[in-house]
């Protein structure tokens, strides 16, 4: 899997409070409702100022926190390309994961990147590179299934093919 | 292996499992709350499943926006009664308190149980040597759909308590102290035990406090060997309940193993906006209080009451300071007025709320003005969470929180209790 995009950087300890308040829960969301309010806990003006395919750079500890998956959810609709971070929140790592948004875990990348670089990471093959930099560095390998889960689109897709085989599989029983 | 990987194999329907390894799990129990039991089966419809897996594994509790806040929430918690019923779930509890405060009140939680929940607090629960972690609505859907999710086999690391607590100092201000030491990030997709002498004898009141405030330093679940006190706290609630403690090998590998003298500790009080940000109460004297929150996952307990109303018996707020009280569950609740201790806080001039998560959730009564400060004996002290994000946050012990509320700004609990 390949990304390449502009990044916006963020601190260290961003929990998910602050990436998607709750004061915009709802109980469903209309599409595109949940990206109108990524990051609106730090930057209220984000959400129009961030464009598909860009990438968001966090420092260590990023999307601590509440296990809200809007969190994870509303970069993906906003077209996030990927988010790193030296380390993540577990919940905000498994939900990224989940649905389907490359979480690139990236050891002391938030001391490399500024705003505005130009990112390329190679998930199969384990690097990350700062094209206005010309820093380079391996990624710790990302475990199979959950890349195979990123590349699947999420949990949800995964989800519907399994639930597929059983009625496949129940069908079959009664023939 | 660890116990914490004992009880993920035996889930997995297998004999073993490594650190690291992700595998197929099958919960005892799921929590849904009202905002996830919403998602969850409006996502469960996304991903073409119309029937839950195993209803008998379900567990509803409305605790975050209930009573209905938003006419919105009353229309998703109508779709979601009607839900449970079409779905045949039958443990749906509404207003009788917060899913972690009723989770091992009512026996779900157990030696050797695996639980999920669509919370980050779900993690209370280990206290009772499980293993019982938080997750997305997505991944609770699919489980819901598939009955099974995957797990990652967590590293763990061992916080072992030595020494005594200090007059004024609770489980609340280790958790603190851990903080401090390792940062809000001290134990990331890890497992935390609490082993040592003092957890051996720490009732389980206060465990529940240490390992709901684990997933505030990252952790995935925590753990405590089941031992008298877990199998006295469970033969009280849930006498039918059959459980199996899992124990882990004397060779059982712990990415670190941390020794902490807890008599060293004083009341300690985490500072906006950082968890990590610790200071010693008595050092905080000049911040003035204008709100306490007092209640929640973390210290609505029914000895967090008996606490406080030791410290408020007879005195009064200070006249610049409201307290909003809810208690964690209806039973603790009505523990509380049998003895007397909700009368003694509502004399002092306290305001006793719902069960519920209250202010915490950010949606309950109690909501912060723009540089107004709290004090709570909740865990998180995140920017916004109580109301306006220009308000600050100060988190402590129930002692700490009761104490400061009298005086009307930060006190250590220890001085009052000399009083």
């Amino acid at each position: 899997m390949h990304i390449r995009g502009r990044a916006w950087t963020f601190g260290r300890n961003v929990n998910t409070d602050l990436i998607f308040p709750k004061m915009w829960f709802r109980p469903a969301y209309e599409p595109g409702e949940m990206a109108s309010h990524i990051m609106v806990g730090i930057d209220e003006e984000f959400p129009n100022k961030v464009r598909r395919g860009d990438v968001i750079v966090g420092g260590l500890n990023f999307g601590c926190g509440s296990s809200r998956e809007e969190a994870a959810a509303c970069m993906k609709e906003a077209g996030i390309g990927a988010v790193i971070a030296p380390s993540f929140g577990r919940l905000f790592t498994r939900n990224c994961i989940n649905v389907g948004l490359p979480v690139v875990v990236s050891p002391g990348i938030d001391g490399e990147v500024t705003q505005g670089d130009e990112i390329e990471i190679d998930l199969a093959k384990c690097h990350i590179r700062n094209l206005r930099t010309g820093y380079e560095a391996r990624l710790p390998p990302m475990a199979p299934e959950s890349l195979k889960l990123i590349e699947d689109g999420g949990i949800a897709n995964y989800t519907r093919r399994v639930l597929e085989q059983r009625r496949q599989a129940a069908r079959g029983k009664l023939k | 292996m660890h116990a914490i990987s004992k009880i993920i194999a035996y889930h997995a329907d297998r004999t073993s499992v490594e650190v690291g390894e992700i595998v197929n799990v099958a919960p005892d129990y799921v929590m849904l709350n009202d905002r996830g039991a919403a998602r969850a089966a409006e996502l469960l419809r996304r991903m073409g499943g119309d029937k839950v897996f195993d209803p008998e594994r379900i567990v509803v509790v409305f605790d975050h926006h209930y009573p209905a806040i938003r006419p919105q929430d009353a229309v998703s918690q109508k779709k979601t009664r009607e839900w449970i019923k079409e779905q045949g779930i039958s443990k749906f509890h509404a207003g009788e308190g917060i899913g972690h405060v009723i989770f091992p009140e009512k026996g779900y939680a157990f030696p050797g149980a695996l639980i999920f929940g669509t919370d980050s607090h779900t993690v209370t629960n280990s206290a009772l040597g499980c293993v019982a972690t938080g997750m997305g609505h997505s991944d609770i859907a699919s489980y819901l759909a598939l009955g099974y999710n995957w797990l990652r086999v967590p590293e763990v690391i061992r916080f072992d308590l030595h020494g005594d607590f200090r007059p004024g100092v609770y489980a609340k201000d280790i958790a603190l102290r851990i903080a401090q030491l390792y940062g809000e990030d001290a134990a990331p997709y890890l497992g935390v035990e609490f082993a040592g002498p003092l957890t051996a004898k720490m009732a389980m009141s206060e465990r529940l406090v240490l390992c709901n405030m684990v997933i505030d330093f990252g952790a995935k679940t925590g753990y405590i060997q089941p031992d008298e006190i877990t199998a006295h706290y469970l033969s009280q609630r849930a006498p039918d309940r059959r459980w199996t403690a899992f124990t882990s090998d004397s060779d059982a590998d712990y990415g670190s193993i941390v020794e902490l003298d807890v008599s060293e500790i004083e009341p300690l009080v985490a500072v906006p906006h950082d968890l990590s940000d610790v200071r010693d109460a008595s050092k905080l004297n000049d911040v003035r209080i204008d709100e306490a929150v007092f209640g929640t996952c973390t210290g609505g307990r029914i000895e967090d009451f008996r606490v406080a109303a030791a410290i408020m018996k007879g005195r009064t707020l200070a006249p610049h300071t409201r307290m909003m009280v809810n208690p964690g569950s209806r039973e603790v609740y009505m523990q509380a007025m049998r003895e007397g201790l909700i009368d003694i806080m509502m004399q002092a001039g306290a305001q006793v709320g719902i069960t519920g998560c209250g202010p915490c959730s950010g949606c309950h009564q109690g909501m912060l003005a723009p540089a107004e400060n709290s004090i709570t004996n909740a865990s998180r002290n995140f920017r916004g969470r109580f109301g306006s994000p220009e308000a600050n946050i100060y988190v402590a012990s129930s002692a700490t929180v009761a104490a400061s509320a009298i005086a009307g700004h930060i006190v250590s609990p220890a001085e009052s209790m000399s009083d």
